[in-house]
């Protein structure tokens, strides 16, 4: 598995233009590779596949044209809406607040299996996600009126976007940041203010009674490449682009679910982040995605004080009582 | 041989005796050297938690019951003794009524009840360890409670940008004192469970040194002119946590309370 994953990772980063073998990463005064820095997100890729594009890993020049003309139109569309005033608020920011990202020629995220496709469900899985709640589905698939917090998925809820949902790229918070210190790095996300402080001493694991969302990692380096192994998750979130569940996204996963996240500097500017996704229970086939990341130190990392301010949950939920008592008038 | 034994013990009273009044050797008196971080700098690094009941009320405290009558003892408030330099802080008059009407509805307003990120000073002296990260780009806070964390930057100041919980943190040396002037705070975060609090314009200078391998020292001035007549000032240790292989685990909280914020709106059986 690993040696067609790398050989998939290796072929993608030999395509883009600029690379050469011989860039060796800093390293820490202390003699680590030096990975530190603000490596934000760039949205805009998608994490499947379209099928049509069977196994290319890369547009064409004629694809890539046109997925830079939407771009322009959608930041002209953006600078117009700059320019006008606000009346046309609705539920969601005004649009000249999200982040498009800079279009790229990476045809999906998922870089293995080498169709770009999430892997097939196990029965178990798909047998679980429809009973789920009663037949409602888990709250990331399920669509209709809440009668309670808990059928908002973790997105709603301010909860967490889990590991992989505070990384991948979305129309916001896509800061990302690496701070080193001998014996140990930070992974800190933007989304949510998530920081995991990971250990390189090679202690074990926590004992797997202890169960946490963000799971727990454990790190090593394997020549330049930063290997983070996490474990001990709990099965309450969803992995997605953004944590929540869409129609076409991960979803749940189980307690079972092994990450082994790789982070290699390609160059000084560049870091290749691949995470493989290893979950029998939930998955047929483990899974790969490669997010290219690019260096940018006058991005400022925000605090996202999501629960906080989380006015929308009381309002969604007040909302469907008051559509119930409109009803039953 | 029952003399040997005894001149041995007198000798070594005599002895202990001697080095019990004598001057002070340099070993004895000698100020602890943190060890140093990779920068040169006393390396403050470690998983640390206050022992004391700072949390429950910043001053002099006796033990009472909690908000929870359900919760008996569990949720009961011990005695404490005061971390504010000179016992009691010094609010304006309508501030100190804003403290005790908090008081008064802390079941439901204390934004430690709420999982909000606490805030500074709070932060430092919940019941929960946090973490510092002695890193080149700056210095990490990472605390359990709630998943707050906070960047200390160490290069050319920063003005504070928008307000935020957790403030806009710059920090320097003083020796081997660390330093952070925390700026830019929300105003929304309480200083404990009694209710106290700080305003919009609330001001914090922490310092942080190491006294000894297993300890930090803190201490923080608290000034806010909307608030308090004078700034004031906290201090207490901070205890290393020295089990083996240490480490945060999660306290994500928001689950926790989604039922005291939200429970209200829930559809209720049978209608």
């Amino acid at each position: 598995m690993i040696p067609r994953v790398a050989f998939l990772a290796l072929a993608i980063w030999l395509s883009l233009p600029g690379q050469t073998k011989t860039w060796a990463p800093p390293k820490t005064p202390w003699g680590d590779p030096d990975l530190q820095g603000m490596w934000p997100g760039n949205m805009g890729v998608p994490l499947q596949r379209p099928e049509s594009l069977g196994t290319r890993t890369t547009l064409t020049d004629a694809e890539f044209a046109q997925k830079e003309a939407q771009a322009r139109k959608q930041a002209q569309a953006d600078n117009e809406s700059t320019a006008a005033s606000d009346s046309k608020t609705t539920i969601g920011p005004p649009s000249y607040w999200v982040e498009r990202g800079t279009p790229t020629r990476q045809t999906s995220l998922i870089i293995d299996p080498p169709n770009g496709r999430l892997p097939p469900l196990t029965a178990e899985e798909q047998k679980l996600r429809k009973e789920a709640r009663g037949g409602k589905g888990f709250p990331g698939e399920w669509r209709g009126q809440a009668d309670s917090f808990d059928d908002l998925n973790i997105y709603y809820r301010c909860i967490t976007r889990g590991v992989l949902g505070s990384i991948i790229p979305v129309v916001y918070n896509n800061g990302n940041e690496i701070l080193q210190a001998p014996g140990l790095v930070v992974m800190r996300n933007e989304m949510i203010h998530e920081t995991r402080v990971i250990p390189l001493d090679g202690r074990p694991h926590l004992s797997p009674s202890i169960r946490q969302y963000m799971g727990d990692s454990r790190g090593h380096w394997e020549g330049s490449t930063l290997v983070i192994e996490t474990t001990n998750f709990t099965d309450q979130d969803a992995i997605g682009s953004n944590g929540a569940g869409y129609p076409g996204d991960p979803g749940h996963h189980s307690v079972d679910l092994k990450l082994t996240e790789r982070l290699t500097r390609v160059d000084a500017d560049s870091l290749n982040y691949q995470a493989t996704i290893d979950d029998p229970k939930t998955w047929t086939k483990p899974w790969t995605i490669l997010i290219p990341l690019h260096r940018n130190d006058r991005y400022q990392l925000l605090e996202y004080a999501c629960h906080e301010g989380n006015i929308a949950m009381g309002d969604i939920l007040s909302g469907a009582r008051a559509d119930e008592r409109k009803e039953a008038k | 041989m029952r003399n040997l034994v005894h001149t041995t013990i007198a000798a070594g009273f005599a002895v202990a005796l001697l080095w019990l009044t004598a001057a002070p050797t340099p070993a004895q008196t000698a100020a602890y050297r943190p060890p140093r971080a990779a920068d040169g700098h006393a390396d403050l690094s470690g998983i640390y938690q206050a022992l004391n009941t700072a949390n429950w009320d910043l001053e002099d405290h006796s033990p009472q019951p909690g908000t929870m009558w359900q919760t008996g003892a569990i949720g009961s408030e011990p005695a404490g003794e005061s971390v504010v330099e000179g016992g009691t802080i010094p609010y304006k008059p309508a501030a100190l009524e804003k403290k005790k009407a908090n008081f008064a509805s802390r079941r439901t307003n204390d934004p430690e009840a709420k999982c909000y990120m606490p805030g500074i000073p709070r932060a430092n002296y919940m019941p929960y360890p946090f973490q510092i990260v002695q890193s080149p780009r700056g210095i990490m806070f990472v605390y359990e409670f709630a998943s707050a964390n906070r960047l200390v930057n160490m290069g050319k100041p920063e003005e504070a940008g928008s307000d935020t919980w957790m403030g806009t943190n710059n920090g320097h040396w003083e020796g081997n004192t660390l330093v952070v002037d925390v700026t830019g705070l929300n105003g929304l975060a309480w200083f404990d469970r009694a209710g106290d609090f700080g305003g919009k314009q609330l001001h914090v200078v922490e310092r942080y040194s190491r006294p000894d391998p297993y300890h930090l020292n803190y201490e923080a001035t608290i000034e806010d002119p909307t608030v308090f007549t004078r700034p004031w000032k906290i201090s207490m240790p901070l205890y290393r946590k020295v089990e083996k292989n240490a480490q945060l685990l999660e306290f994500k909280c928001v689950e926790f309370v989604e039922e005291l914020l939200y429970g209200q709106y829930k559809k209720q059986p049978g209608k």
